[in-house]
């Protein structure tokens, strides 16, 4: 039998790996990038993102050196010899509490401190970014991104634009089956699903053009959806100068405002908005409006976004057709109805809706706060 | 512990062997022969799958794609996920090695369901027919998790796809329920928990898992095939379902799945390390337990799938730690799996050098599934090449190394012949440094920006791609020598004695190919079955090697 102590060789090659790990660490803690495992850093909060890789890094190739170095020392040195007799056996060996405790605390500790650097960082992405900012909200559909500004009218393809040091408000949806928007650089990324509005907060600090990518599968052009800087195929986040941003918000801005919509075609009916009634339009939008509506905030969607506070949210200074909250422009999707990324809405007639109605459904709605 | 299995109904009796083909061969009752069926159906379908999988490589060798259309793309690699789980992976694992090997290990003579058995057993080449039907019909495109309202506008196949995977559902349940009972009620006396051999313990685990979470699976499967077809809403938003519902209901299986497909390969390594060591199994309760205590937190884990589908922020917390806490148990075995290694007298066969292929590539597997569990970095990772590079590393350096190192260590138990050691190093070597070149540059693709599930992709990816293809024709030229090797070992394979490898768990007692009716006699059981140091703690095992006769009818 022989002995069960560890022999010098297992003690020098422990060294080794030991070397190796610290090399691991110190390369993941000093390297001034995470190039060239993850693509260029260009916001917050990805930049935290990059922490708990390095941490995760480090920590993985510190477990991974030991394991592999340990596993192919064992199969070497220990392997059968062709000098033993063929019955030899192992050492009798079947268990070792002290080291069968210490492997259960060592990464039971080891998954505390994970998970407390993780929920850190999980707490900055979700809880920590500044409330207000700029608010983009952006739409997928089969098979490409369009965007909406605030102010500015109808829907931007496949561009976006954001100033760089400005923190962003994304407002996801889709139109039809789940996408997804991902920006690599940014290390961050949210489902785009029908009927649901996912948000994502960041602030763009790195000028530069960067690919948005969906990795929801999404139907035969799926990769068509897979924004690529080199080609100038997809869809792209521009982020540049504040002057650059505003120069280009404006020219948009009076660009689409330039182009008719659909909806413009038909000329719609003045509507006396100054004789609605709130109590009135209380009771109507009970019968007519909650069923597809609720009276919560904007993302609180049943059919149709919520209505609370539809006329005076900051942060949705916009209809769903892209025009500004203002009780004129509320009339007349209540005429036209709506037809959408958002859905669809019965216009007037389909609603057997008076213009009466119309008049104290906005005079309610006003008052929504 | 003096836990005594009652033992009654089949275990107690020997019938005689039906004699016609079709009884002994086709419907055959015996779990040898359902479990050598459940294998060799899982290996034609893993032949058919891994051609799929080298259509995805051939297309992905040209970032502009043009190999296939867009839309056939996306029906292979669709294809070729459900094949390699529910054709592939599942029913070799469960259906196949457990029911050949698991029945003989606890001492009895079949399962507690023989009937049950052979219905799961036929229903699955049923189900795989189904599966590759689709493909006159337009098969399913959304991949093997079919997130409607995507799925809801997939061609006709997808329909038969829902009643495929629903078919091989209900044949995984049937075989978890009669794993169950068997390993609850027939264990043999003495044969108690505490000395069940480590790959019982993988099949018990994974048996509740296969009833339970079959379940969820197909109510989704029933929802999305009646949406589908009789247009009851379920998941379409625009007509007041939930799309995020199936994921939940997804999910809520087949994260227990891998589980499924990983618990008995567990088994199959904790067997093999300790043969080929010489040495007893290292910290023998902590193995068991800790695959018991996998099964029960694979339930509380499933949403870790879901961190960018819009679940609120505070519940992805509670996902989060619990996954990061399974890696625990999971290090437990690898680390006893190691110390196992230590001090022995290492036999470096075929299935040693897959056990040892195993430890250090599902390592790597489990290290890259924290770093998905960790929420911030995979907000980054989800739905990129760094998921097909996780899921490869875990189902193929974990459960099909274990496939491989279960055939090549039991193949003398099943055929009386040895396979071929010399081709079984080829194949290794070939095999390890296919996959590694195929699988580890995915999970650099994936964190710089390449998406999964795509027929083109940005051209400043396509030389590693190409390199990659390379490789996996490398992966799949060995396992074409493993095939070749099982089919000339079948006939001519070096003919070895009922133990060639010194084995002591009670599969290894009795000749091979083994018996119909397993044991003369059942064995009563005194003990753990590797202590190589020990006599054999078996009793009434005496004439099984002899000529004597079979004591039909008797105990």
């Amino acid at each position: 039998m022989e002995s069960t102590k560890p022999s010098r060789g297992f003690w020098v090659l422990t060294a080794i790996l030991g070397g190796i790990s610290v090399a691991a660490i110190v390369y993941f803690w000093t390297t001034p990038t995470v190039q060239p495992w993850l693509p260029p850093e260009g916001g917050h909060p990805g930049n935290e993102v990059d922490k708990l890789f390095r941490f995760m890094a480090a920590s993985a190739a510190v477990l991974y050196t030991f394991v592999v170095g340990y596993i192919v020392y064992f199969a070497i040195v220990f392997r059968r010899r062709k000098s033993d007799p063929p019955d030899a056996l192992g050492v009798h060996v079947h268990d070792n509490n002290k080291l069968e405790t210490a492997w259960t605390i060592l990464p039971s500790l080891f998954v505390v401190l994970l998970s407390i650097f993780s929920v850190k960082i999980w707490s900055v992405l979700y809880l920590q970014q500044p409330a207000n900012g700029l608010v983009v909200e952006s739409i997928a559909h089969q098979w490409g991104y369009v965007f909406r500004y605030p102010n500015v009218k109808g829907e931007i393809p496949e561009e976006m634009h954001l100033p760089v040091n400005v923190p962003v408000t994304l407002n996801l949806t889709s139109r039809d089956v789940i996408h997804s928007f991902w920006v690599p650089n940014m290390r961050l990324k949210a489902d785009m699903i029908p009927g649901m509005v996912n948000v994502i907060k960041f602030t763009p600090t790195r000028i530069g053009r960067y690919p948005i990518i969906c990795t929801e599968f999404c139907g035969t052009l799926h990769s068509r959806m897979n924004g690529m800087v080199s080609t100038e195929n997809g869809a792209i986040m521009v982020v540049e100068s504040e002057a650059a941003y505003q120069a280009w918000y404006h020219r948009t801005q009076i660009a689409q405002a330039r182009a008719p919509s659909a909806a413009e075609a038909t000329e719609a009916t003045a509507i006396a908005l100054a004789s609605g009634s709130a109590s009135a339009g209380k009771t109507l939008f009970s019968q007519k409006c909650s069923a597809c509506h609720a009276l919560g905030p904007f993302s609180q969607r049943v059919v149709g976004p919520g209505l609370m506070g539809v006329l005076h949210d900051p942060s949705h200074p916009n209809l769903v057709d892209g025009d500004p909250a203002t009780p004129a422009n509320v009339a007349k999707i209540l005429q036209r109805g709506f037809t959408g990324s958002y859905g669809t809405m019965p216009n007037q007639s389909e609603n057997a809706l008076s213009n009466q109605d119309i008049a104290n459904l906005v005079a309610y709605l006003n008052t929504l706060k | 512990m003096s836990v005594i299995a009652e033992h009654g109904g089949i275990a107690e009796h020997i019938h005689p062997e039906p004699q016609g083909f079709i009884r002994k061969y086709i419907f055959s009752l015996d779990h040898k022969i359902i479990g050598i069926q459940y294998l060799i159906t899982g290996m034609v379908f893993l032949v058919l799958g891994g051609l799929l999988a080298e259509l995805i490589r051939i297309q992905l060798m040209n970032a502009n794609g043009g190999f296939l259309t867009p839309d056939v793309y996306d029906e292979v690699y669709s294809i070729h996920g459900s094949t390699m789980v529910w054709l592939v992976g599942i029913p070799i694992l469960t259906g196949g090695f457990g029911n050949v090997i698991m029945p003989v290990q606890i001492g009895a003579r079949d399962v507690a369901f023989p009937w049950l058995n052979m219905i799961s057993f036929w229903l699955f080449p049923i189900a795989g027919l189904m599966l590759f039907s689709s493909f006159l019909m337009g098969a399913p495109v959304a991949g093997w998790t079919e997130y409607p309202p995507m799925s809801l506008q997939g061609a006709a196949g997808t329909s038969m796809w829902c009643a495929a995977i629903f078919l091989v559902g209900i044949s995984s349940t049937l075989t978890g329920m009669n794993f169950l009972v068997t390993i609850l009620k027939m264990r043999a006396p003495g044969m108690t928990f505490t000395r069940m051999p480590l790959f019982c313990w993988g099949q018990f685990a994974t048996a509740p898992l296969l009833m339970i979470a079959t379940t969820a699976l197909a109510a989704a499967l029933a929802a999305l095939f009646m949406e589908r077809q009789f247009g009851v809403p379920f998941y379409d938003p625009t007509r007041g379902g939930s799309p995020v519902m199936w994921q939940h209901m997804f999910w809520f299986y087949s994260h227990p799945a891998v589980y499924i497909m990983i618990l008995p390969a567990f088994g199959i390594i904790s067997e093999v390390i300790s043969v080929f060591s010489r040495k007893p199994i290292f910290g023998y309760r902590l193995i068991a337990f800790s695959s018991a205590a996998i099964a029960l937190a694979g339930f509380m884990v499933w949403a870790h799938h879901m961190f960018t589908s819009g679940i609120a922020p505070y519940m992805q917390l509670p996902f989060m730690i619990l996954t990061f806490v399974i890696a625990v148990p999971t290090g437990v075995k690898i680390f006893s799996w190691m110390a196992t290694m230590w001090g022995g007298k290492i036999h470096l066969t075929s299935a040693m050098l897959f056990t040892i292929g195993f430890l250090i590539l599902f390592t790597f597997g489990g290290i890259s599934g924290v770093f998905l569990a960790a929420i911030p970095f995979d907000l980054h990772v989800h739905g990129t090449y760094f998921i097909p590079a996780h899921i490869h590393y875990v189902l193929v350096g974990g459960s099909v190394m274990g496939i491989f190192a279960g055939i090549y260590y039991w193949f003398p138990k099943i055929t009386g012949r040895q396979m071929s050691e010399f081709w079984g190093r080829v194949h290794f070597v070939l095999f390890v440094i296919g996959f590694t070149g195929t699988f580890l540059p995915m999970h650099w693709l994936g964190a710089m920006g390449m998406p999964r599930r795509v027929a083109t992709y940005d051209p400043q990816f396509q030389t590693i791609n190409d390199v990659m293809s390379i490789f996996s024709f490398v992966m799949t030229f060995a396992i074409l020598i493993f095939f070749i090797n099982v089919i000339f070992s079948i006939r001519n394979g070096k003919k070895v004695g009922h133990n060639p490898w010194g084995a002591r768990t009670l599969e290894w007692q009795i000749p091979s190919p083994m018996p119909y009716y397993n044991f003369k006699h059942i064995p009563s059981v005194y003990g753990l079955p590797y202590d190589f140091t020990e006599p054999l703690p078996y009793a009434h095992l005496e004439e099984e090697l002899t000529d004597s006769p079979v004591p039909v009818g008797a105990h």
